[in-house]
């Protein structure tokens, strides 16, 4: 059987596995939400007047005027004809926004995964192959102060020092500066839509937004990706098969880069996995700090005031990315390892 | 030759635009742009939609044009709304018969909506039968102005409508200068209308059919929205259009964000930043900041009047006389507002204006007599609450509440809840007693008392109801003699005072922070920026 064959059957067999799951995670949050102390209707009743008869009209618009089994057949069913409610915050349909805001999300997740990446990668390297030297404290130092400087802390002083007093920095609003052209929507991916318009301008004006922000979120989750390779490195490279490539006279760099990193690779994936469906979710603070229109802030926002349905389309969107970063990492084990099947 | 990234951008956004524009030479630049960063968000382009938020509010007040409008007054060497001044904004004149029950509004001949189509009196009739009769946040609020029916419209000819009501109410006119009075383009709305949405208004969430100063560019619900000048626009003062050719209002959740951007100039006005960053940033010495206590609003402390032992006036009293004013005012606010405690008047007071400061005084020992009276020799214990988006201000002030009642005895435990659950807990009336901050569009005294001090609407944080206010306010709502609408607004406050449903504290000012260049800030009824006024020097 080849190889994509079976990553297909794989891939397939998990899908379809995970159906169960996400039905319990719908049904869950949709509980969730109704048990959690707080009225939407009261909160959302804000006129000048607002009586019990402005509380009833709110709470018959957002459907809470009937009994709560109802509710979630009603709210099932609307989720299989692809219909997630109303955001009372923005005033537009949970999809709408979701589909307007998870690029934004992803962009911010997959540009910081990939600084942290290439810097946690070679420091968890270099750490390795030199236990207890200079590097390996250096690099833990690095990591230890990733982890403990939270990221409102750490996006405020990037801002501090890069937009407030050396001004290299655009200011820190959203994705693309103020005053600079939008490029039509394609893919929702700023970067992707400005370079396939071709406006290049908007490309560099885009990307210089999302250096602040992806180096916070970078820093963050540098310790976890380095101290993973760093161990999984310090595993392999004592194991006989690097000692017998050692012995057999190949070059050190083959060593390492090759036959080591290649074996180290498994735990750093399944790392990383966990680590950007973490980021995706948990970048609330940079979100918030960079003003990023993300969906994380975005269910913070509808948490605080208890708007029901976008913080359950949120909760569902996590629940099937996170099903398909699963997914994905399973076949990326595939890859690094052909001899890892997971059944 | 210097070229920076914004120059470079704004080179090429012209470029780009030059064809469409016909190579106008007037190219879109930065200082005929109003940069405006704030920490909430823009939900519907529609005000009176059911959960509006006040950035909503503010985008409306400068894309629709009601009949009339506030003008403004200098008060304490800054503009205010006033709400005794009203000029005409989509009319030209209203006459008012000399009983004060009808109003004849005349429409201006060159009024014209952004699709160009006039104003006419029809607009005017069917925009208010919308607001008195559709399920929106309108109804409720004009019915403080006696509107409650259609019937009370009429048209007489394209350019005049009347407007009836059974008894003279002095808010009768202010009401129709708030932002829920708004006159829509109804032919064009009408075009979006279904028989289960006989008001357009799933339409007008998302789009406008205005004649006010600014149309909407753009409008990304929670981030920004972008406005352009309408030229046509014939409804301001002078009848010029507004001074800044674009607006753009945008969402900055940070605000020590929105403090470095208004500093580095690239934003030019914010009204939400922190009140303990502002001293620090004017003595920096590149902002202004225009600061009005929000005389309209008022912070408190409110008991719950329907619960024990907080039914008892000698305990309110007692806590009343309780709290340690001046550090709270400090510590909470750093002393940026208007006080409303330490009043010098006892029995009744000498103003009849509203809110205005109370004679509460720190007075332990007179706090722990009454208390004593009360039953309460030991105190008792109870907790505080306040409302988790307002921890910067509210968490030291309930610190210093908790110590200040330690001291006649009564055990306070702090509870910190998020928004939704606290507006539930008010509603339901199972709070003991907590702060609160809150604000009355049309500040009249018994305006006031109608809104906050008695009924069963939200607002009535103390759940207080007293027959005897009910009756004074009633009546005094009608009262067309001022001496006689002062002695009952004041015999209201003399209750209010003994009988201390709630504490009020003070009022915060609304710290508009801004470049120097940047001027004609006014404070709105709303609290919003009024972007007509906004002007570059």
């Amino acid at each position: 059987m080849s190889l994509a064959a079976s990553i297909a059957r794989r891939a397939g067999r998990r899908a379809l596995s995970s159906v169960p799951a996400l039905f319990g995670v719908i049904v869950f949050t949709f509980l969730l939400m109704r048990v959690l102390p707080g009225d939407p209707a009261v909160f959302f009743a804000s006129g000048p007047n607002a009586g019990q008869a402005e509380i009833q009209m709110i709470r018959e618009q957002m459907g809470l005027d009937k009994p709560i089994p109802q509710q979630l057949l009603l709210y099932l069913k609307d989720i299989a004809t692809g219909n997630l409610g109303r955001s009372m915050n923005t005033g537009q349909p949970v999809v709408t926004d979701l589909i307007n805001r998870l690029p934004a999300s992803l962009e911010l997740t997959f540009t910081a995964l990939l600084f942290a990446l290439s810097l946690a990668l070679p420091l968890g390297i270099l750490a390795a192959l030199r236990p207890n030297s200079l590097i390996d404290h250096g690099v833990r130092f690095l990591c230890s102060l990733g982890v403990c400087v939270p990221t409102f802390v750490s996006g405020l002083l990037l801002i501090y020092a890069f937009y407030y007093i050396l001004g290299i920095a655009p200011d820190p609003t959203g994705r693309l500066d103020v005053f600079a052209a939008q490029p039509p929507v394609v893919s929702g991916f700023i970067l992707i839509d400005a370079a396939l318009a071709g406006e290049w301008e908007s490309w560099r004006a885009a990307a210089s937004q999302l250096v602040l922000p992806a180096a916070t979120m970078a820093l963050f989750v540098l310790a976890p990706l380095a101290r993973m390779t760093r161990a999984a490195m310090l595993a392999v490279m004592t194991s006989d098969f690097v000692r017998t490539g050692e012995a057999l006279g190949l070059s050190r760099r083959r060593v390492v880069l090759v036959y080591a990193l290649r074996n180290a690779l498994l735990p750093v994936i399944t790392i990383m996995g966990i680590v950007f469906s973490t980021m995706l979710g948990a970048n609330v603070l940079v979100e918030k700090v960079f003003s990023w229109p993300g969906v994380a802030s975005y269910a913070l926002d509808a948490l605080l005031t208890s708007d029901y349905a976008p913080v359950q389309g949120f909760v569902l969107l996590m629940a099937f990315i996170f099903v398909l970063v699963n997914l994905t990492i399973d076949v990326l084990y595939g890859l690094a390892d052909p001899r890892v099947s997971i059944e | 030759m210097k070229l920076n990234r914004r120059h470079l951008l704004a080179g090429t956004a012209a470029v780009a635009t030059a064809p469409y524009l016909g190579g106008r030479a007037e190219a879109q630049t930065r200082a005929e742009t109003l940069r405006y960063v704030t920490g909430a968000a823009v939900n519907t382009l529609d005000p009176t939609m059911p959960g509006s938020t006040r950035e909503a509010f503010g985008v409306s007040v400068n894309v629709y044009d009601r009949l009339v409008s506030f003008g403004r007054k200098q008060r304490d060497g800054n503009w205010v709304f006033d709400i005794d001044n009203i000029r005409g904004e989509i009319a030209e004149k209203v006459d008012i018969s000399p009983d004060g029950m009808t109003f004849t509004f005349h429409i201006r001949k060159n009024a014209k909506f952004h699709d160009g189509t006039p104003v006419t009196a029809a607009d005017v009739k069917w925009s208010y039968d919308r607001a008195v009769s559709a399920r929106s946040l309108a109804a409720a609020q004009i019915g403080t102005g006696s509107w409650t029916k259609p019937e009370q419209f009429t048209i007489v000819d394209t350019h005049t409508v009347v407007g009836k009501i059974d008894k003279p109410d002095r808010l009768a006119l202010p009401n129709l200068c708030t932002l829920y009075a708004i006159v829509f383009n109804s032919t064009l709305v009408k075009k979006h209308v279904t028989p289960q949405d006989p008001w357009g208004q799933a339409w007008t969430k998302d789009n406008t059919a205005g004649s006010g100063a600014y149309t909407v560019e753009s409008f990304r619900p929670g981030e920004q929205v972008i406005l352009r000048r309408n030229d046509a626009w014939t409804g301001g003062v002078d009848g010029k259009p507004a001074p800044f050719r674009r607006i753009i209002c945008q969402t900055i959740p940070e605000a020590a964000t929105r403090a470095s951007l208004i500093e580095k100039g690239d934003a030019d006005l914010s009204i939400d930043l922190q009140p303990s960053d502002i001293d620090t940033l004017v003595a920096r010495g590149r902002v202004k900041a225009i600061s009005t206590p929000q005389f309209n609003a008022f912070s408190m402390i409110a008991f719950n009047t329907r619960m024990p032992p907080f039914d008892n006036k000698k305990v309110r009293q007692a806590i009343a006389a309780a709290l340690p004013y001046d550090s709270l005012f400090k510590a909470g606010l750093f002393e940026r507002g208007a006080k409303l405690y330490g009043g010098t008047w006892s029995g009744t007071p000498t103003d009849a204006s509203f809110p205005q400061p109370m004679p509460y005084k720190h007075d332990v020992a007179k706090a722990k007599a009454l208390l004593t009276e009360a039953g309460f020799p030991n105190g008792f214990d109870t907790f505080f609450a306040f409302n988790l988006g307002s921890a910067a201000f509210a968490e030291p002030i309930a610190a210093l509440v908790k110590e200040a009642l330690a001291a006649i005895n009564i055990r306070v435990e702090i509870q910190k809840l998020p928004d939704a659950q606290i507006s539930t807990m008010v509603t339901e009336r199972k709070l003991p007693f907590f702060i609160e901050t809150s604000i009355a569009w049309l500040p009249s005294t018994d305006y006031f008392f109608r809104t906050f001090l008695y009924g069963p609407q939200r607002w009535n944080y103390s759940g207080w109801n007293d027959q005897r206010i009910a009756d004074i306010a009633e009546k005094a709502r009608f009262e067309t003699d001022k001496a006689k609408y002062d002695a009952a607004c004041k015999e209201m406050i003399a209750i209010m005072a003994e009988e201390t449903p709630i504490v009020m504290l003070w009022q915060p000012n609304q710290d508009a922070v801004m470049p120097k260049n940047i001027d004609g800030y006014t404070y709105g009824y709303h609290r919003q920026v009024d972007f007509r006024d906004m002007k570059r020097i």
